[in-house]
Formats: C-alpha cells, structure tokens, sequence
C-alpha cells in the first residue's frame, strides 16, 4: 500500500518538476524546490532533496536536459530545461491527469450523493 | 519502448563515469544548501539556525547521495561485480579448492565440447551442400533381399530423369568397376566416379576452375571424354598449375580432356559407393560408363535426386513407389519383385552414424554430470566452513534471494573458468580423437572447433553451474540461520550429510551405468574378435595391381597375363602360396548374382541371391580356406572353364542343405535361359566377406579362366611375417613391369583392423569416459567420507576413550561408505538396465542385460569405493582421544 502511494507521489512530483521547468525555462534544483512550494503555497511539505531523484529520473528518459551554469549568488550550478520530448510529455501527462482526476471527481461525488 | 533503450543507455554512461557524477551531485547539493542557508538568513536567522534548517529542508544529504546513487547504477551490475569479486576473493583464499573444482569442471566441458564438435560434424550438421533437405536417395533392391545395397539400372535412371515430377532433377552415379591406370609418369590407380550432367548443379557446385559437364557431354548413351578433377589431385598433379584445364589424361588408355577442377572444400559425401572412403579424384559424365547402354537387368547406378522446392521427401517416394509398380509390370522380366526406396541423402550420410553418435553424447554428457557432483560437494565443503559468514549474514538481513546469488556466482565463476581451460583441453582432445577416428568415420572431414562448438560449450557452462551450484546453494539456505549462529566453527555442516550421501549416491549410479555401457562394448568386441573370419589373418599379405589391358584383349589373353603374374610373383623370395581374386572379405556385399539349380523351380519369394567371386586356384591355399568337399579348381579347368563353381558352406547348407552339392549343375544371373550349365566341383569352409559381425553368406567362386581378372587382388601366404613380405612382392612387380601400378598392399591382419575400427573407436572412447567417471566418483566418495569423519572427530575420540578399538572405528566407517556405494550400486543397476535397452541395435552378440558385465561393473566400482574409503578411515582409526576431544 505504502510503495503504491509514493509510486503516485512520484509520478505527481516528475509531472510538477516538467510543468515548472515549462513555465519557468531554465532552473537550477533549488530554484525549482522554491517553485513548486510556492506555487503550492507552502501545502507540499516535501524535502527539498527529493525534487533531485525527480530530476534524474526525467534526465533519464530524455524529458530533461542539464548544463551547469553560474547561480544569481555567483555560485557553479547546474540549470535544469525542458526538451521538446518532455514538453510532448507533459502535455500528454497534463492531459490524462486532468482526465483521471475529473473522473476520480465525478466517482467521489456520486458516492457522496 | 524507446524511453527504456535511452533510460538504459543513460544508466550505463553514468555507470561508466559514476565517480564524476557522485562528486558533482555533491556540488549541487552544497550549492543548494548555500542558496537555502542564503536565504533562511534573509528571513532573519542566525547563520547557524539558517544552516540547520536548510539541512532539515534539504534532507539527509547521505541519504540523498545513496538514493542518486541508486537511479544513477545499474544496481544488478553493482552487486554482480560485487558478487564476482567476492567469489574471487572467496577463491584465492581456497587456492587448492579452486585449482580441484575447475580442473574437475574443465575436464568434464572440454570432453563434452571435444565430442560434440565430433559428433556435430559427422552427424547432426546438414550436409554441406545446397538446399541439403532436398536431396535424397532414389535406389531399388529385390524385396526379398532387404539387405542388400540398393542399385538402379541405366534404362530406370532415364525413365525416372524424364518421369518423376516430384524431382527439379535426377542424376546417377556409378562407381568406377575397372580401375584405372594415369598415363602421367607413374601408373597411378584413382577412386573415380561416372555422374550425370546435372550432379554438380544439383549439389551447388561450381569448379573452382574451368567449367562443369556439358548437357551434350552426357546424352544419354553417348557421351564425350572429359574429366573434372579434384582439387587434391590436381595440386598434387599438376602443382596446382591452371594450364591443365585442356590437357588430357589417359584412363585406362582412353585419353580424357581435363575441363574443369572442383573446389578445394568440395567433399563428396555420398555412400562409398567406390568401396572406399577416400575422396574421389576424377569425375567423367556417366554416359562414358562402357555399362550405359546395358539392359535394365544391369543394375550398377547410386541414383540421387532433388525434390523440387515445396515437395516432401513423402511425397517423393509415393511417387517413386508409383513408378516402381509401373516398371515392374511393363519389364516383368527385369524389374517383378523389385522395391523402390527413397530416402533424404542426409540419412545415408550420417544417419547409420546417428545411434553411435548419440551415445558418444550422452555418456560424455554423464561424465559432466559427475564432475558437476563432485564440485556440488567441494562447494559445500567451502559453504560448510563459511556458515558462521553466512549465518552472520542472514541475520543482518541479507534476503535469500541475495546469498543465493552470492552462491550461485561462485559456481558460475567456477564454471567460467573450467568452460575457458576446457576448450583447451577440448582442443587437444579433438586433435587426439581425430588422429584416433577411423578414416571410414571422418571421410575427410575436418573437426575443429567453431562457434556452434563455442556456443555448445557456454550453454555447458551454464548447465554446470546451475548444477554444481543450485544444490549445495538451496541446501545452505535451507538450513537455519540460528543454527549457524550458535554452533561455533561448525556452522551448517552438520545437516549435510544426507544431501552429501545423495550427491554420492547418485555419483555411484552414474559411473556404474557408464561401466556397464562400456562393459558391454568390450565384451562385444572381445567376441567379435574371436569370431573366425575363415582365412588366415596372421600369415597373408596383399596387394592390388592391374594388368596391362587394352580394348582389343580377349579373355584368354588376359588370363595368360593374369597367369604369367601369379606364376612370377610365386617366385618371389618368401611366398608360400599366392592366388589372385576379384574382391577381398570383409568390406560388405557386392551386388551379388541369382542362382538357378537344375531341376528345381523357385518361387518368386524364394531366396536365391548369391555373393559373387573371381578366384585362381591359389586363391584358397593362399587365405588358408579350407576344402570342404569336391575339388578346388586347377589348371586343367581351363578347357571347359566356364562349366566350374566352388560354392561356400552357407551355399551348399542354404541351397542343397543335407544333400551333397558337388556334382550338382547351377546357372548364375538373371537370365539363365540364355546360359550354359555350371557343375559345382567343390565345397569351401566361409568366409566373413560381409563383415565379421555378419554371418557369412551364400558365395560362388568362378575360375579367372572364365571371367579374367584385368585388375587382380593378390594374396600371398608368407612364410615370415606378412610385413616382410610386403617390400619384397612390390619389388618383384617393379622387376616384373615397372609400368605396373601397386596399390591398396596390406596385411589381412590390417584388414580385419580396418573393418573393426568404428567398433574400436567406440569401444575406446566409452572405456575412457567409463574410466573418468570411475575416477570422479572414487573421488567423490572419498571427499564425502573424509568430510564426515572430519565432522566426527570429537565422536571418534569418544568412542575410542571408552575403549572401541581401531578395528571397530575401521569396520563403522567402511560400513558408511559402502553403504553409499552399494546403493549407488543397485540405483545404477536399474538404471543401467533400463538404459542399455537403447543401444542393443549398436552391441554385437551380447544381451544388453549381461549378468557378467553387471556384475564385474558392479564389483569394481565397490573396490574403488572401498579403495577411495580407505585412507580417510585409517586417519578416523588413529584420532587421539585426549587432541579430539579438546577439539573446538
């Protein structure tokens, strides 16, 4: 049960990082933990740590690109961009998660009635 | 799918360069936490609060290197190499171990490998020709004569060329009857075969240079004299000059023009239809054979063919089949009673060899079983030592899963390594078996080792590391880690004794099977031996020459040349008795004749095939066949020749039985109307002409004044050894008419060693795995003694403090050991039985079920057990009680 649940955490912060990495263009790691938590406004507690493993695994599969750069504190990191393969992604994802959660939405409500 | 490949292709390169990539994810972290710390201090903190609580947002940065680690490797690789270096280490710490299991391993591979790639070669490979499957066989034989040679005629090779439409084509082959003499330097004889036009496109070969038969080479009956000759003949000829297409070649004084020489790698791999295995040097269009236009009585051609493409071999005989019972009613004088037969060419080639090749296989397969036991045991052995590590392990919570893995790393390492020395020693073993393998069996073939050797002997590895690994590894971890834990420097030894027994057991069972198998052989051979050929083997040379024929010679002259040679070579220094004959024993039938007896009428079932010889009247004294009744021929029989015959014993039993034959008139051949009375003079004892595992058949002998001999055997009784005699009858030829050729001169010793050499090789290399597999179950069961009474010692010195004498300690242990073995006995017996069923067709003259070879089988493999027990039990007899029981 619990290796399901951070199963669909995991696939939820991948989809978080890509659509981030979209609006935003290029951002280094803690650039896009900032993000995510600001949008989220301050609801997703997670550690920061995490996002990185999110990053690998979208580097993995091509979705992500990295180049190191210089930080706005004048510190080497590394950015972090969309590629054109992850922007397919993440449409597609964007759509079936509307999908899926319009659907989980109309179930929850007609149980309820 | 895609995603995956470039996931895949990623984790490698970080794989490769993961010392890098660990000190950059560092940085990065360092540089978010800075950026973190930046801006907690922003908010107001103190520089150390700010650094704390951007450790807590961050999260365990130990933690977070592990986990990049993790999605980064290739984890299964990680642990693998981990795995594979930790079996390493495992290892060079057990020097001596490693050194036993892989030598074991090494041993039992290489031998598999060795003999596959024989076996492979020779009878599980198609032939080395184009679209294989679809060549076969076409032949006929009387069907009450099953085993004789299938032959077609001329007239049936035509009809079959222009009627069968299953076949894109139909060629024949024929041997060549009279030898043939080059007219280049030396008079030299060689193998030589008449095929159709179409037998070099029907098997997708090309001469390497010049050019194949042309269609009009070979019409029918009249044919043109060109040659194609062997790539081997022409290097040794010709020193490989391409000028000699379009010289000519004398044959038997007929000029032939060369017009094309075949590939080097081109092997003909038909029946050895010329009598011989050698491979064939000259090949002329059938249509040269001075026997093309005889009538359909003559039946002298192979016939091969090739069924067109979608056609089934079924289907081809059906049709064949079809044809058959046409010809018989259109030609009853000819072709009534005769069976047609088709067959795939691959299963005249290697198919007679198929059984004995399998059974080369799977004893060798056995020997591999058992080296795989005796490394199972070894590997418990180790393991045994290694339980309190394992145990420790377990508890910490290493899953089974993954000390399973450990331990079947280990034997696959083991494995590995053997596979790699084995095909060493593979490669040695093939180049003794090739040296050792009579020529009739590897028809110049070559065997060496080749990818699918290579790929046979991974797929061995693999098998024996799962079989000398799985066992002892399930075994470990079924045992209780707890148990480990408390028993302190024992660790798990102590339940395996049971499993040892039965890896013993099973040991016993196999080696007792593959001595019973090689027991049996022997016992046949041993038998085969003693059969009687009925002639002399020890005191006869021979040799074979051809006399000086031409087209113009009648029969009387050749007889006189026959003659003037006899009677020069009886001169010679040593000759004790010397005749002439048409075909030696031994080598097989012949194509035989059909006996008539006057006043007697056989039915069309009736058997009345005769073997058929040429012989002198020196002939008999010479192989020392003794005269049963009548006479032997002389030389008055020449004015009324022809009316002679000498009959063997199995003729006058088979034809006249309690009657006496001599006197009696017999006609020979299919037409006997058109021929003369033959008185029958003499009676001689048999001869094994087929072979010496076959009874002797019904033989006539015809006098050489009636059917000369223009290219005569000799035989000559010596008086000292026949290999003596061999040089000085060579030299009276040479002295006689240099012009002479000398060929095929051996003695009858050599030739009865020739017609035993398949049964031989067998026997010897069945033996050898026989004896391998003695040797590693005497092994076995010494390791297995001696690790339990390792075990025992504190046991031993107890028994022996309360007084047990060494005798007893003695009698308790043997009585263990031969326990295992005698059980090991009755298992391998049963299964030995049940087993030896399958080669009853390959065993000559001996019941697979021998009580004798069972027997004595069973009683070598208890002295070696007995033997193998032996010195561990001594060492039990002399523990000192006081050193035993301090012992752990």
């Amino acid at each position: 049960m619990s290796a399901d649940r951070s199963e669909i955490l995991q696939g939820t912060l991948d989809l978080m990082v890509l659509k981030t990495l979209d609006t935003m263009g290029s951002l280094h790691g803690y650039g896009v933990a900032r993000r995510i938590e600001q949008i989220s406004e301050e609801a997703l507690q997670i550690n920061q740590g995490t996002i990185y493993a999110s990053l690998v695994r979208l580097l993995q599969k091509g979705w992500i690109t990295s180049a190191w750069g210089t930080s706005e504190n004048n510190r080497k990191a590394k950015f972090y961009s969309i590629t054109r393969s992850g922007k397919k992604q993440l449409n597609a994802e964007a759509e079936s998660w509307e999908r899926i959660a319009s659907v989980i939405g109309r179930v929850l409500r007609a149980e309820r009635g | 799918m895609f995603v995956f490949v470039r996931m895949f292709a990623s984790k490698i390169r970080s794989w490769i360069s993961r010392r890098r990539e660990d000190r950059e994810f560092r940085q990065e972290l360092a540089g978010h936490l800075e950026m973190l710390t930046h801006e907690n201090i922003r908010c107001g903190m103190s520089p150390a609060e700010a650094n704390r609580i951007a450790h807590v947002r961050l999260g365990g940065i130990t933690q977070l290197q592990e986990t990049n680690r993790e999605l980064k490797g290739l984890p299964m690789l990680e642990t693998l190499v981990q795995d594979i270096r930790y079996a390493f280490r495992m290892l060079r710490k057990n020097p001596g171990f490693m050194a036993i299991a892989v030598l074991t391993l090494a041993f039992g591979i290489g031998a598999n490998s060795a003999i596959f790639t024989a076996v492979d070669t020779l009878a599980l490979r198609p032939l080395p020709y184009r679209n294989p499957e679809r060549l076969v066989t076409i032949g006929s034989r009387e069907a009450h004569h099953p085993e004789a040679q299938e032959w077609i005629s001329a007239p049936t090779l035509f009809d079959l060329q222009d009627g069968a439409q299953s076949f894109s084509a139909v060629a024949g082959i024929s041997p060549v009857w009279n030898n043939i003499v080059t007219g280049r330097e030396n008079a030299e004889r060689l193998e030589s075969l008449y095929v159709s036009a179409g037998f070099f496109p029907m098997l997708g070969v090309q001469p390497a240079i010049g050019r194949d038969f042309r269609a009009d080479e070979d019409a029918r009956t009249k044919g043109a004299n060109v040659v194609i000759l062997s790539y081997a003949y022409w290097q040794r000829q010709f020193g490989g000059n391409p000028a000699a297409v379009g010289q000519t070649l004398s044959v038997s004084q007929i000029p032939f023009t060369i017009i094309g020489i075949l590939p080097r790698d081109f092997l003909y791999l038909g029946e050895p239809v010329a009598g011989t295995p050698s491979q064939i040097d000259l090949w002329m269009p059938l249509a040269t054979n001075p026997l093309i236009a005889r009538p359909r009585n003559v039946r002298f051609l192979k016939g091969i063919g090739q069924t067109k493409d979608g056609v089934s071999v079924a289907q081809a005989q059906q049709e064949i089949l079809r044809m058959g019972d046409a010809f018989a009613k259109q030609f009853a004088d000819s072709d009534a009673g005769l069976e047609f037969g088709v067959a795939p060419l691959s299963a005249s080639v290697s198919g007679r060899l198929r059984p004995m090749m399998l059974l080369l296989l799977g004893a060798v397969g056995f020997v591999l079983l058992m080296a795989c036991a005796n490394v199972a045991n070894l590997l418990l052995t180790l393991a045994g030592a290694r339980g309190k590590e394992l145990a420790v392990r377990t508890a910490l919570g290493a899953s089974r899963l993954r000390l399973l893995r450990q331990l079947l790393t280990e034997s696959a390492l083991l494995s590995g390594l053997g596979g790699v020395a084995g095909i060493a020693i593979a490669y040695g073993a093939l180049r003794g078996l090739v040296a050792l393998a009579p020529a009739t069996l590897v028809q110049g073939r070559t065997i060496h080792l080749d990818a699918r050797a290579l790929l046979f002997t991974t797929a061995a590895v693999l098998v024996s590391a799962l079989l000398s690994g799985l066992p002892p590894a399930l075994r470990i971890l079924s045992a209780d880690a707890g148990i480990g834990l408390r028993e302190t420097g024992r660790g798990f030894t102590g339940g395996h004794h049971r499993f040892r027994s039965a890896l013993v057991v099973a040991q016993m069972s196999l080696a007792l099977a593959l001595l019973v198998g090689a027991g049996l052989f022997i016992r046949g051979f041993v038998k085969l031996l003693d059969v009687n050929p009925g002639f002399d083997v020890q005191h006869v040379a021979t040799f074979s020459t051809q006399v000086p024929v031409t087209t113009t010679s009648t029969v009387p002259q050749v007889v006189a040349l026959d003659r003037a040679l006899i009677d020069r070579l009886r001169q010679a220094q040593g000759v004790r008795e010397i005749g002439a004959v048409s075909r030696l024993p031994l080598l097989g039938t012949s194509l035989g004749s059909t006996l008539t007896i006057e006043g007697r009428s056989f039915s069309a079932q009736e058997y009345r095939s005769i073997e058929y010889r040429v012989a002198s009247p020196g002939y008999f004294p010479a192989m020392g066949i003794p005269l049963i009744a009548g006479r032997l021929f002389d030389d008055h029989d020449d004015s009324n020749a022809k009316g002679v015959a000498v009959i063997d014993e199995a003729a006058a039993q088979q034809f006249w039985g309690a009657q006496n034959p001599v006197g009696q008139h017999i006609k020979l051949g299919p037409n006997p109307e058109k021929q003369d009375w033959i008185t029958v003079i003499g009676v001689v004892g048999n001869v094994h002409h087929v072979g010496l595992e076959a009874l002797p058949v019904p033989e006539v002998y015809r006098p050489i004044s009636f059917s000369a001999l223009g290219s005569p055997i000799i035989v000559a009784r010596s008086e000292g050894t026949p290999a003596a005699l061999l040089p000085v009858l060579t030299s009276a030829m040479r002295s006689y008419n240099s012009a002479l050729p000398v060929y095929n001169s051996f003695s009858m010793e050599t030739l009865v060693e020739r017609s035993v050499a398949q049964r031989r090789f067998l026997m010897t290399l069945l033996s050898g795995f026989a004896c391998a597999a003695l040797f590693l179950a005497a092994i076995g069961i010494y390791g297995t003694i001696s690790q339990s009474i390792a075990q025992r010692t504190r046991e031993m010195g107890l028994r022996i403090a309360l007084g047990a004498q060494p005798r007893d300690v003695l009698k308790m242990v043997l009585a263990q050991g031969m326990q295992l073995a005698a059980l090991g006995v009755v298992i391998g017996g049963l299964s030995a039985a049940a087993l030896t069923r399958m080669i009853r067709s390959l065993l000559f003259q001996v019941s697979p079920f021998d009580v004798g070879v069972f027997f004595v089988a069973a009683i070598t493999l208890c002295a070696v057990a007995l033997f193998a027990c032996f010195a561990p039990t001594l060492r039990a007899t002399r523990v000192d009680p006081l050193v035993a029981l301090r012992h752990e």
